[in-house]
């Protein structure tokens, strides 16, 4: 059946002037407030008639929001409304964490991520978002303004289901920040679409690897899934198969094949679970194996 | 000589790559494409409400809470319009009456003065269905457990080439009985027999489809929208109201791209048939993107069988058969799909045992219209196929015994025709020399396989005998030109090209012509539709003879007015020429005011206007029992098509490396613009091998929109595609001259499916050879684990 | 209805507009700026048909509201030619044979001005990334990249002069 609308909904439009303001307004209207940044995920919803909103609360100009700031003991603060090409140009994120520009890259097109957001795509939480994973393994928390005032939400258990996070009616994410890198960090992410650029991830890997002298392998690997799951998915068998024994080929390919084992896709009109499983492995097993590439050399 | 130049010295525009004269307005944002159309306050919007349902009875509807919405204009449904609609089997109405067949199917349709007041109505009508078993397979309905879509079948208007088989969802049934197959088996030293399974795909056009219609409290309607039809629509929308042909006025200006989808009638007769309930206001329908993925016309699916055998030398000896063509809900236009397969069903050889059976079916599917290649591009993805493995079964070379078998002039032809002279080899030779047929690269990296297929392939335009152009060509006081013309640029550039050859049969240069657009037919000659890859040909051929006509006219008054002979005149660069007295005089002196007499005697000659016409009337009938018959067509535009590419064993992926493709388009009036259209149907025909596929499941389409149908991107191209002209000139081209747009996309799957095969070894009962096919083919053939 | 009174600069000329809430930028510069240059193919930001730039960067104005662009500097195709000057990459696509029905042409213009404004050396590849969300189905694409090329030389020899 055709839902799709020819033009957007009627809504209010409201400009907050400052994030107190914006929080209130969004806890008075529960139900019928939605913030939002880019809008480049919650227009098209709302013309497919999948979400309704009385009143779009654009919460793009407000303090905070539009900064890049790089600490070299806080780590790096994306403010929420830095737009995903911002964030691929930043020198800041080049030098210090080029995996969050290589995942924001991938995202659709350029017009696109002139709007779109880190933020956004964490908040959306879509199991297929491509820059979550990035920001799982780097160890993002968020900034979130609520109405008993700011607090901070580490990205670790954010996600509850697709569409579905910790937020709550007020919740405003202000900015998400990541931790300084352990030394030597190498990370990649592998998109699988169905085009060569510009498709949603039919599978995403995310990997980073990093030496760590305390484990028996001497390196700390972490693995993200992308569009396999119903969040984005961390796999922590991966962190412990390859921290546990000295990394052989053999050990690579366990750790992809329990990647395999840990998601749990679905058949869609995108892709069968069986082809999921099997790219989860063969790409989890390329990333692995790219960073180990990179890791061991260094 | 005049100013130094001899008439060898001047330049004809022919065989030159002119740049495309709507390019400045296209660069700047200023050419008008009909949803730019202005219309005022008074406009009132449209929205459709359309059936849920693949198939169901309608049992009652009920618009009148819609009606009392403020601001809505008219409500309509099928009961306000009986009359019938099709080009060439009159099976659809404009509004359901009493049954829906398709999700889709426009039930209702409101006029309102703006979009989400129109929308509002639409879910304020009430609509009782009794659902209907559909039909979803096109070989299960033509069985006896099929529910008849069209019980009516036998009662529709159709065409006398056309042959439908009452009692059944069988709206056209056409037949070849060529030589005696049944016996020819037994002397076959390999056979091959196959399956195959083409979707259904769309057009996808960057321009959504938008009409708007005027009705006047006279009767008379006027029609805007994109169109690559005008005419057709003229007649087909004027009849389905009963309104006569010269009471309706159609005005067709740029479009966003055809591909057929803009061919015939669809959705343009919502909008007319609404405009006549709210008369004297203009009613605009414009489709969303998910309304063109659902309800624009489809590319029929078609499920093959084929069986083919050959000789031990490589020569084809039999084919047999069966096309059940998936052709949606209505087949008014379909249907000659049916028939266009049918008589091209041995593909691009000379076979002398041929049987076919070509059904088109009716299914609970969207509307299969024309698209790109008319059934082209579905039959030749099985049969080029089944001739690479045939090749393989002799232990012959695919390209050697594509040369022994291909069409050359004078074969004799699936419909016991003769093959006119054609290029056909010579494509084959040098599509194959430039993908380095023979030889093979290693692989970029360990995880790949690499691989090269070649396609032939054949089309000739798929129309009525009789269908006509027609073309009018007049001048103005600065000397320059204006062609009427009835067809439609989509892009393929017929109004550059119409130019051109204008400019050298008058005798003017190319930038002093130009062409009336839009089409309007109140103004602009008949042409019978943009479609079918006929314009530079039969269109082509109505310039020419118009633009001669006035020439004629020119030279006659010149040569009363210089008392010599008309054969010692010419038109060369705008400037009338004796080659006898060296007199000469421009253009623009004569063209509207003639010539004086001498000594103020009177006048000579007046404004010049010519007139041309082409149809062709030499296509015969064919049997209706064995297919066959003198001249099934007008002519046939062949070629190649090579690919080379890699399959990733990790994940499946297709990356094509490089194409290669020759067609024989006769003449290229414009160099540049065949090669474009070499070059864009290509990377269609790739989209439609490697990524497309409207998916139904039990009529429900699952992926409506961009996110989920997709099509080539920029990052999709192959590195390179070396296109090749063949001119082999046609007999009554324009200079030799025969179509190439929609050739360029027809062999592209067979190729690409034949690089597979060399790569993995693997072939696929259809495209879209997706990543997921391709890796979960590797799968079951253990070539990954 | 609500609308909402901005103030904007289109094309280098100062306009003032008043929008309803859930208008598109798109919407606003067809219907109330009678700019119909720019298309609309989708409605979803996945075409590119609508491509214009909003403070020097291309963005999909099918998803940017009108009210969100008060003090925002925008450019549509019809601001791309200076002085009745062709911009070179309008010249360049035209001379490449990238230009046949014309309507993702508006959008691969500005979309090609952007990249040529913030890379004017661009590869064949990044010409292709850059150009991923600009659909196009007549013209199979390799034109229109050696446009952006041209143009990129085009811009060359004009800096030298």
């Amino acid at each position: 059946m055709i839902n799709a609308l020819p033009k957007l909904p009627e809504f209010e439009y409201i400009k907050p002037e400052n994030i107190s303001k914006a929080t209130q307004f969004l806890s008075t209207h529960a139900g019928e407030a939605r913030p939002f940044l880019g809008g480049t995920d919650l227009f098209v919803q709302m013309r497919d008639r999948a979400k309704e909103a009385k009143f779009l609360v654009d919460i793009k100009g407000l303090d905070g929001m539009n900064d890049v700031r790089f600490d070299p003991v806080r780590g790096l603060t994306v403010g929420a409304a830095v737009n995903m090409n911002q964030v691929i140009a930043s020198p800041e994120v080049q030098d210090n964490y080029p995996l969050l520009a290589e995942a924001a890259r991938s995202v659709a097109s350029y017009q696109l991520r002139t709007r779109a957001t880190i933020i956004g795509n964490i908040c959306n939480a879509s199991p297929a978002g491509d820059t979550i994973g990035a920001c799982l393994l780097l160890d993002g928390e968020l900034n979130v303004h609520g109405v008993n005032g700011p607090r901070q939400e580490p990205l670790k258990d954010f996600f509850s289901g697709p569409g579905d996070t910790k937020l709550k009616h007020g919740d405003i994410v202000t900015s998400i920040r990541f931790p300084i890198p352990p030394e030597g960090l190498k990370g990649t992410y592998i998109k699988l679409g169905r085009n060569r650029l510009s498709d949603l991830a039919i599978v995403g890997v995310t990997v980073i690897g990093f030496p760590s002298a305390n484990l028996p392998s001497g390196y700390i690997f972490r693995l993200a899934l992308a569009s396999v799951a119903p969040v984005p998915l961390v796999v922590d068998r991966v962190e412990s198969i390859l921290g546990s024994e000295v990394i052989t080929g053999e050990r690579l390919a366990a750790a992809a094949q329990a990647a395999m084992d840990a998601c749990t896709p679905i058949d869609d009109v995108r892709a069968s679970a069986q082809y999921r499983k099997l790219m989860v492995r063969n790409l989890s097993l390329r990333a692995l194996t790219e960073i180990w590439n990179k890791v061991k050399d260094d | 000589m005049f100013n130094g130049q001899i008439k060898t010295d001047i330049p004809t525009p022919i065989g030159e790559s002119k740049t495309r004269l709507d390019a400045h307005e296209k660069v700047t944002g200023a050419a008008v494409f009909a949803d730019d159309m202005q219309f005022g306050n008074g406009l009132l919007h449209a929205r459709i409400l359309r059936s849920p349902y693949p198939h169901a009875r309608i049992v009652s509807i009920d618009i009148s809470q819609a009606k009392q919405l403020p601001g809505v204009k008219a409500v309509v449904t099928g009961e306000d319009f009986p009359g019938f609609l099709g080009l060439y089997l009159l099976d659809r109405h404009i509004f359901c009456r009493d049954r829906v067949r398709y999700v889709g199917d426009p039930v209702a349709g409101v006029a309102a003065i703006d979009e989400s007041i129109a929308e509002k109505a639409l879910e304020l009508i009430k609509v009782e269905y009794e659902v209907l078993e559909p039909v979803t397979d096109p070989e299960f309905g033509t069985g006896p457990e099929a529910p008849l879509i069209h019980p009516d079948l036998d009662q529709y208007k159709v065409a006398n080439f056309i042959l439908p088989q009452p009692g059944t969802n069988i709206s056209n049934y056409f037949k070849i009985r060529k030589g005696d197959v049944d016996s020819a088996w037994e002397k076959c030293a390999a056979i091959i027999q196959r399956k195959y399974r083409i979707p259904h795909i769309q057009h996808v056009p960057i321009e959504p489809h938008v009409a708007i219609a005027q009705v006047e409290e006279s009767g008379k309607v006027t029609l805007w929208g994109t169109s690559q039809s005008p005419f057709a629509q003229r007649n087909l929308i004027a009849q389905a109201l009963g309104v006569t042909q010269s009471d309706m006025r159609v005005i067709a200006p740029y479009i966003g791209g055809g591909f057929g989808s803009k061919a015939g009638v669809s959705m343009e007769s919502l909008a007319a048939a609404i405009a006549t309930k709210v008369k004297g206001r203009p009613v605009k329908l414009l489709l969303t993107r998910e309304e063109e993925f659902y309800t624009a016309f489809v590319r029929q699916g078609l499920v093959a069988h084929f069986k083919m055998g050959c000789d031990e030398d490589g020569n084809l000896l039999a084919m047999e058969n069966k096309f059940y063509w998936d052709g949606g809900a209505y087949t008014e236009y379909g249907v000659n799909i049916t028939r266009a397969s049918g008589y091209s069903s041995s593909g691009p050889y000379e076979v002398p045992n041929v049987k076919t059976d070509s059904y088109c079916v009716y299914t609970n599917h969207p509307v299969g219209g024309p698209m790109r290649g008319f059934g082209m591009p579905e039959m030749h993805a099985g049969l080029e196929q089944c001739i690479d493995e045939l090749a393989h079964q002799i232990g012959m070379d695919p390209v050697e015994f594509r040369a022994i078998n291909c069409l050359k002039d004078d074969s004799i032809l699936v419909t016991g025709s003769k093959m006119h002279p054609t290029g056909l080899s010579q494509c084959l030779e040098k599509t194959a020399k430039a993908i380095g047929w023979g030889t093979k690269a290693n692989p970029s990296a360990p995880n790949k396989r690499r691989g090269k297929g070649i396609a032939l392939m054949w089309k000739a335009p798929a129309m009525p005998p009789n269908a006509g152009s027609s073309a009018w060509v007049e001048l103005a006081e600065d000397g320059q030109v204006t062609v009427g013309l009835g067809g439609q640029d989509l892009g393929q550039g017929a109004f550059t090209v119409g130019a051109q050859m204008a400019a050298a049969a008058l005798g003017v240069p190319y930038e002093w012509v130009h062409v009336a657009t839009p089409i309007d037919t109140r103004y602009s000659p008949y042409e019978w539709q943009t479609v079918a890859s006929r314009l530079t040909w039969s269109m082509g051929n109505a310039i020419v003879s118009a633009a001669r006509d006035a020439r004629r006219q020119i030279l006659e008054m010149m040569a009363e007015a210089w008392e010599e002979d008309e054969d010692n005149l010419d038109i060369l660069n705008g400037m009338v020429v004796s080659y006898k007295s060296e007199k000469e005089m421009p253009l623009k002196d004569i063209v509207i005011y003639g010539v004086p007499k001498p000594d103020d005697q009177g006048w000579i000659g007046g404004p010049v206007i010519g007139r041309g016409k082409f149809m062709p009337d030499y296509v015969t009938g064919l049997d209706p029992e064995t297919g066959q018959g003198e001249r099934a067509v007008v002519h046939y535009t062949t070629g190649a098509q090579a690919v080379e590419l890699e399959v990733d064993l990790d994940t499946g992926q297709i990356d094509i490396i490089k194409g290669a493709a020759a067609f024989d388009v006769g003449r290229a009036i414009n160099p540049d613009m065949v090669i474009a259209q070499i070059e864009g149907g290509f990377v269609q025909g790739m989209s439609s091998a490697l990524f497309e596929q409207l998916k139904y499941e039990d009529g429900y389409l699952q992926n409506p929109s961009f996110v989920d149908y997709r099509i080539a991107t920029s990052s999709d191209i192959p590195e390179g595609i070396q296109s090749f002209i063949v001119e082999v000139p046609q007999d009554d081209g324009p200079w030799g001259a025969r179509g190439i747009g929609e050739h360029s996309m027809v062999p592209t799957i067979p190729a690409i499916a034949n690089a597979i095969y060399d790569a993995i070894g693997v072939r696929f009962e259809g495209p879209p050879f997706t990543s997921e096919k391709v890796y979960l083919g590797m799968l079951e053939a253990g070539i990954v684990k | 209805m609500k609308l909402h009174r901005i103030e904007l600069t289109v094309n280098g000329e100062l306009d003032r507009v008043d929008v309803p809430a859930q208008m598109t930028l798109l919407d606003m510069l067809r219907e109330k700026l009678m700019l119909t240059g720019t298309k609309n193919g989708c409605a979803a930001g996945e075409c590119g048909a609508c491509t214009v730039l909003m403070n020097g960067e291309p963005v999909n104005s099918c998803l940017v509201l009108a009210v969100e662009c008060d003090g925002s500097e925008i450019v549509t195709v019809e601001g791309l030619a200076h002085d009745g000057q062709l911009d070179p990459i309008q010249r360049a696509i035209v001379e490449a044979g990238g230009v046949q029905c014309g309507f993702c042409t508006p959008g691969i213009l500005i979309t090609s001005r952007a990249l040529l404004d913030r890379n004017p050396e661009p590869t064949d590849s990044e010409i292709q990334e850059a150009l991923v969300g600009n659909l196009c189905r007549c013209t199979g694409y390799q034109r229109i990249i050696d446009g952006v090329l041209e143009a990129a030389e085009l811009e060359k020899e004009l800096a030298h002069v």
